[in-house]
């Protein structure tokens, strides 16, 4: 019993491993990106029509690729940055790259509801795009920018579950091997719950964070 | 020769569907007056405020501020211009997530001000605007007319020479536009602040105005002292504006003015 204590608890050490720290670098990623998205716009900050269709497409194939042909497609890659391709670390790698789109979209609709009229005032004090975009769009954003947070932090939970499959490490490692190879049904069930709680807990602290933070109540 | 401020020069405005939404502006703003700028809905007016500031870039034509056409500068200095322009809004701009401090401060951070020098001037113009004690509330907690008290302070800090006042009292009651008229007149006087009001009701150009221009179907259709081309209105278009627009209630205050109540009025012409 010891030992299926000690492995949860090393699962969900890997699980939080995997997951902060992709969202961490999908954000280093997908910020920049959807702020781009904003700012090239038709009526933007910036209109740059051309990249802005580029991006939009890259960023929709990225999405559509399903997450397991993405896992092993990137193995090359992975191997490259982390120098093995199983296990937690690893995973960060495709997880990353799967979640960076998805959070560039996230970031684009947050902006996107930035009252216009408040950035118009902020151009007409002089402000240039690259303060509107740093004192105006993602401070004005914070609310639905941290909502959006709580979004992609247990969708990536999810998905680095699945990496469980070809030996990723984590709750959902541990879910397939015990739950579904041996038939532990148990164990499964456990680690499923567990999981469940994680996303849970991660939604109610994004989604209480958000309206706190937030002024316009 | 008074200083000539502000110039619209053949100022046209074409958005890339349609009709022409302003076509061969010109107007001239003299240092120091009010000038009211007038217009049913759909003449015009927003756009060619925001042409004053080129926050909309016009099709053709130019604006010279202080003498210097605005489409000659580079973004650098179109930005550092427009500090010298500030602007107020209808539906007030205010930052949500920053306290009315903040919103005061907003634009000398833009500015790169220090904030030693930020706060105290955020201070003092909140104290102008009679807001001292409002200082640390957010906007979605104030009254409209509260508002856009921060809205005029915030747009002041920068000590601009010229205030644009784009439909800046349409959201609020009469009485708290009255509020935010004498605010505006005051400004004027004691700070020598150009005061630029575009509006649709003929009263906000009657209590602050100095000069008026009517803009009517992308034109400037007559421009002149407010009294003159209210009481003798040369176009179709002003003297629709002039009939159209609160004549009773323009009445009622001439009699209030005159410190007489309606019944004496009608009692002297003899219908009462």
């Amino acid at each position: 019993m010891s030992g299926l204590y000690e492995m949860l608890i090393k699962g969900i050490k890997e699980t939080l491993y995997m997951t902060l720290w992709s969202t961490a670098l999908a954000y280093a990623l997908g910020l920049p990106l959807g702020v781009i998205l904003v700012a090239t716009d038709r009526g933007g900050l910036r209109p740059m029509r051309g990249l802005n269709a580029a991006l939009g497409i890259i960023i929709n194939i990225a999405r559509s690729i399903p997450f397991l042909i993405l896992l092993i497609a990137v193995i090359p890659l992975t191997r490259a940055i982390v120098g093995r391709m199983v296990g937690s670390t690893a995973t960060i790698v495709p997880l990353t790259l799967s979640a960076a789109p998805f959070i560039a979209r996230l970031v684009e609709s947050s902006l996107k509801e930035v009252d216009a009229g408040v950035v118009q005032a902020a151009r007409s004090m002089g402000a240039s795009p690259m303060q509107i975009i740093c004192k105006v769009l993602l401070p004005e954003a914070r609310p639905s920018l941290l909502l959006g947070a709580a979004i992609a932090i247990t969708t990536i939970l999810g998905y680095s579950a699945m990496a469980g499959i070809v030996g990723g490490g984590g709750l959902g490692d541990i879910a397939i091997r015990y739950g579904y190879y041996r038939y532990q049904r148990d164990t499964m069930l456990i680690t499923v719950a567990l999981l469940v709680l994680i996303v849970q807990a991660f939604q109610e602290v994004g989604a209480r964070a958000a309206k706190r933070i937030d002024r316009r109540i | 020769m008074p200083e000539i401020i502000l110039q619209t020069r053949g100022l046209s405005k074409r958005f890339a569907t349609g009709d022409p939404v302003l076509e061969d502006v010109d107007l001239d703003i003299t240092a120091g007056e009010i000038f009211g700028l007038i217009g049913k809905s759909g003449a015009g007016k927003s756009t060619l405020a925001r042409c004053v500031n080129f926050l909309e870039r016009p099709s053709s034509g130019d604006v010279l501020f202080e003498g210097k056409p605005l489409s000659s500068l580079a973004p650098r200095d179109l930005y550092k211009a427009r500090r010298s322009m500030g602007m107020i809004f209808q539906q007030f701009n205010l930052l949500m997530q920053r306290s009315v401090l903040g919103n005061v401060l907003f634009p000398m951070e833009i500015a790169h001000w220090k904030k030693s020098k930020a706060v105290a001037r955020a201070k003092e113009l909140l104290d102008l605007v009679k807001l001292s004690d409002k200082e640390n509330a957010y906007p979605a907690t104030l009254s409209g007319g509260q508002r856009q008290r921060v809205a005029i302070a915030r747009a002041m800090a920068l000590s601009p020479r010229v205030l644009l006042c784009d439909e800046a009292t349409s959201a609020l009651d009469p009485e708290t536009t009255r509020g935010i008229l004498a605010l505006l007149r005051d400004i004027n006087q004691r700070l020598g602040v150009t005061i630029i009001v575009i509006t649709h009701e003929m009263l906000v150009i009657e209590s602050i105005c100095t000069r008026v221009a009517i803009l009517d179907n992308s034109h400037v259709a007559e421009i002149g002292p407010v009294r003159e081309v209210f009481t003798h209105p040369k176009t179709e278009a002003a003297r629709a504006l002039v009939q159209s627009d609160g004549r009773a209630e323009r009445l009622l205050r001439l009699i209030e003015s005159n410190g007489l109540t309606v019944e004496e009025v009608l009692s002297r012409v003899g219908i009462v």
